[in-house]
């Protein structure tokens, strides 16, 4: 096999209009930021909701006004109904784990960074590229659009368990056209994914510039690579679960619908199908789903921790490489841990459980690889490498409670209890928001040429880290009392006692959003009032920066650029540059 | 794999002729009466023989770098082999409903 | 520097700039368009995989499950199946053509191909519009069997029939464009790619859908 390839590449002039250059843009680093930005106002969007809930719960009868003329059936008088609490946690739901935490950390950073990563000068197909952003953006519309139909947002979850999303309005608000702008907003966000996923494959193999081997990838376009891997898979089991959903609400079927089934006192004509069915495709994708929300985080974090410790991670990139390829192919194998206490048949318990332990092996050697790579480092605490620290700690702290929910019998008690909301919320949410704010404040300079402000970032990152250790700790704690997750009030007699304990939660809650605009107002004043950043703030090796802050057009200027070295080239003080032919300082 | 000579396209009419047969035989065994998971069992079997004569030959595969089919092929194979751990509920479905 | 060379250097600077980068061989050796499809390929195949296991699902839970169709649909099954396999062999000699530079025969080949593909699509809706004859709906059974036969087979074949007619508007996409000269015989060969998958999932299809449930 030959070494290299030689290809003409055509550079274009760098497009003029604004709305070629600013909306409807094929450069990646444009729809890079257009997927942060659409995800930045989806985080905001779900945390409004997240506080509308917490506030209710910890004080049923607070009137939130802004509810009320937003939904007059739902929230009358500003205090929400039952139901209208389902819709809230349903929308905070699908917006978090969809157009947050998969976009932000995967399509976000991926693109703007995946292509210069591996020295192109745009992404295979950057018309698909542009298709895949304007398409989520529709889905998210459509998503955002089921507050403002009649009857609100749908209340069956982000799982959209069936039979209660499959039977239509008679099962409630928001189960008439909230529900099918819900499925079709998804299957929307499924076909922007896959599409995504494909480009960021064949990027990452066809377009590395002359000496880029695999084996010198640089560590967050390994965890990107991965996850387009496991999205391509696991979004293509979603797409067809939604258009059968779509199929039992606006075509009659019974995929998803027993029979015999009364809802509202009505019988409905429906015969045959299995809530169960919808259960095992929608987990197939949902448990890699996680993956897909953790692969990137890892990626990024790993790319991070060498620049600010100053050395290469434990074990090089294999290592840490090889158990994201464990953690993406057994993500597949575990779904079935969703479904102990499902009806699922009791034998198959035994067949998910044993993998889902499986799983914490090479999640535990990357977590080990992490903590390992600190021991005898120079470190410089800089506020992407707290928000690294953060995120193993948040990690590790959510990865126990795995071990809980991975065994049948500790799982029939925990499960459906806010132990679990607690659990994912660590593991997944907060790890992935952390990696993402780490990735924020690491390329911030290289994608808008200015600095963030490393006091405030200091201080966003302490008043949230202890903020989410506050609510989501007491969390997991509450549901060991028992808690019932998707309860809108604490009524029952076992629940009252678990009042208090809401309430500091609610309390941690809105400080730690509050905190969030402390971000907020960082990123809005540097981006315009910061200090200019330099080509390489950080003293890092990888090839973004090796560019222009921010980068131009075609990234590298139509230069020539070769790879000599490995990602993590740091010894201390010294780094040399993975385009540089000077000798190598760490052997990577 | 990849030294090998492409087909003609004589050669591949005779394929196309080929596959033809083989569904022809599944035709065939379909009106057999033989029972419905031996008849699921050999239909599955002749789809996956013409499957993969035609992603070999009529999708070039085999012209290919062997990566390229050990890419392709896993994958696919992957996520089809472990969907089949629906079927143990499937089963079950069958004898615990309560309407017939 | 005289006049016409600054015009030169201008009009370099105006028009696209072309020159060679050296970059890391692809793993495959493959253009990238052809990589691209085949990752789709290979997700399009999981979406396939998930409808037939959720027919598969379907009818193992179903105590009664019938099986609708008789010989002559059975027969237009076959039909069905050879002038997809046909269509196949068509786009191939299309690709022959295409690569060999022999532009008229490619756009021929192509022809014939788009041509055969309407044939399949226009047979599998008699075939669907003889079921709504005889009653049958998304939703409803008229033997009194499962209803979810229905469901499944209107859904399966109904994406199926939704790749070949998408596959129709590509090829006749890509036909203009490689007669205008927009694009060459690798547009065709991608293109040729997604209807020989196309032509497969039908090989997967014919069975199941059609030949497990013969009366």
């Amino acid at each position: 096999m030959a070494q290299t390839s030689v290809r003409a590449v055509a550079h274009h002039a760098p497009p003029q209009g604004f709305v070629r250059k600013y909306i409807f843009s094929v450069d990646h680093k444009v729809i890079g930021i257009q997927y942060l930005t659409l995800s930045l106002v989806a985080a905001f969007v779900g945390m409004a909701l997240s506080w509308a809930m917490r506030v209710h719960l910890a004080w049923p009868d607070v009137r939130i006004p802004l509810l009320g003329w937003l939904s007059p059936a739902g929230a009358p008088g500003g205090v929400m109904t039952p139901e209208y609490y389902l819709s809230l946690m349903t929308m905070h739901g699908t917006i978090m784990a969809f157009f947050v935490l998969t976009a932000a950390p995967f399509a976000g950073f991926g693109n703007f960074m995946l292509p210069i990563h591996v020295g192109a000068a745009d992404m295979a197909f950057p018309r698909l590229n542009m298709s895949s952003f304007w398409v989520t953006f529709v889905g998210f519309l459509l998503a955002c659009a089921t507050f403002f139909i009649p009857d609100g947002p749908p209340l069956s979850g982000w799982t959209a368990y069936a039979p209660l999303s499959a039977v239509g309005p008679v099962a409630g608000p928001g189960q008439g056209w909230g529900q099918n702008l819900w499925g079709l907003s998804i299957a929307m966000f499924c076909i922007a994914s896959l599409l995504g996923a494909l480009n960021f494959i064949v990027t990452t193999l066809d377009l590395r510039t002359k000496g880029l081997k695999l084996s010198r990838l640089p560590l967050a376009t390994w965890g990107w690579f991965i996850d387009a891997w496991v999205s391509l898979l696991a979004f293509a089991v979603l797409l067809p679960t939604c258009l059968l959903l779509v199929l039992d609400r606006l075509g009659g079927t019974s995929f998803f619908i027993p029979g015999g089934l009364v809802f509202n006192d009505q019988l409905q004509p429906h015969s045959g199908g299995s809530p169960l069915l919808f259960q095992h495709l929608f987990w197939f994708f949902g448990h890699p789903e996680v993956y897909i929300i953790i692969l990137p985080a890892f990626g990024i974090v790993s790319h991070i921790m060498p620049t600010f410790i100053r050395k290469p991670l434990v074990g090089g990139w294999k290592v840490i490489t090889f158990s994201e390829i464990a953690v993406g192919t057994l993500s597949f194998v575990v779904w079935g841990h969703h479904m102990f206490v499902s009806g699922m048949s009791p034998y198959m318990a035994m067949v998910f459980s044993v993998p889902t332990l499986f799983i914490t092996i090479p999640s535990i050697i990357a977590v080990l690889v992490w903590v390992f790579s600190l021991y005898g480092a120079n470190i410089r605490f800089a506020t992407p490498l707290l928000y690294s620290l953060g995120f193993i700690s948040l990690f590790i702290s959510g990865g126990i409670g795995g071990f809980f929910l991975a065994q049948p019998s500790t799982d029939s008690y925990l499960h459906a209890t806010s132990f679990v909301v607690g659990h994912f919320h660590f593991t997944m949410g907060l790890s992935a928001i952390f990696a993402t704010f780490a990735g924020f404040y690491y390329w911030f300079p290289k994608m808008f040429g200015r600095m963030m402000n490393e006091k405030l970032g200091k201080l966003h990152f302490w008043i949230t880290f202890v903020g989410v250790y506050c609510i989501f700790m007491t969390m997991q704690l509450t549901g060991f009392a028992g808690a019932v997750r998707r309860y809108s009030a604490l009524v029952d007699d076992f629940m009252i006692p678990l009042i208090p304990a809401n309430r500091f939660m609610t309390v941690a809650a809105l400080l730690t959003g509050a905190a969030q605009f402390i971000f907020l107002y960082n990123a809005i004043w540097s981006r315009f009032k910061g200090r200019k950043a330099p080509d390489n703030p950080w003293g890092a090796t990888t090839l973004e920066w090796d560019t222009t802050s921010p980068p131009p057009f075609d990234n590298f200027g139509g230069r020539q650029l070769t790879v000599y070295h490995g990602p993590m080239e740091y010894d201390g003080e010294a780094s040399v540059m993975q385009t540089s032919p000077e000798a190598s300082v760490a052997g990577t | 794999m990849s030294s090998n000579r492409e087909l003609t396209m004589s050669s591949y009419v005779g394929l196309g002729v080929g596959l033809m047969l083989i569904v022809g035989l599944e035709v065939i065994l379909t009106y057999q009466h033989l029972a419905t998971r031996t008849l699921l069992f050999s239909l599955l079997c002749l789809a996956s023989l013409e499957g993969f004569v035609a992603i070999m030959y009529l999708m070039h595969v085999k012209y290919e770098r062997r990566i390229l089919f050990w890419t392709v092929f896993p994958a696919t194979l992957f996520v089809l082999i472990f969907l089949c751990y629906f079927f143990p509920d499937a089963f079950r479905m069958a004898s615990m409903r309560l309407l017939k | 520097m005289n006049q016409s060379e600054l015009m030169i250097a201008l009009s370099e600077l105006a028009v696209a700039t072309e020159h060679e980068i050296q970059m890391e061989e692809s793993p495959y050796g493959i253009d990238k368009k052809k990589l691209g499809m085949w990752i789709f390929i290979v997700s399009d195949a999981c979406t396939f995989g998930a409808f037939l296991f959720a027919y598969g699902y379907m009818r193992i839970g179903a105590p009664v499950w019938g099986t609708p169709f008789g010989f002559s649909s059975i027969m237009n099954g076959m039909v069905m199946t050879a002038v997809l396999l046909s269509s196949s062999l068509t786009m191939l000699a299309a690709v022959r053509a295409a690569q060999s530079g022999t532009k008229a025969l490619a756009e021929k080949w192509l022809a014939v191909t788009m041509i055969l593909g309407a044939v399949f699509a226009a047979l599998h809706l008699r075939e669907w519009f003889k079921l709504f004859g005889e009653g049958w709906r998304l939703f409803y059974n008229p033997t009194g069997g499962a209803q979810q036969f229905g469901a499944t087979f209107f859904s399966v074949t109904g994406l199926h029939l939704t790749h070949v007619v998408s596959g129709i508007i590509a090829l006749a996409f890509i036909t203009r464009g490689y007669n205008q000269g927009h694009y060459d015989e690798s547009h065709v060969e991608t293109a040729g790619l997604y209807w020989h998958f196309v032509d497969l999932v039908w090989m997967f299809v014919f069975p199941l859908m059609y030949l497990m449930n013969a009366r």
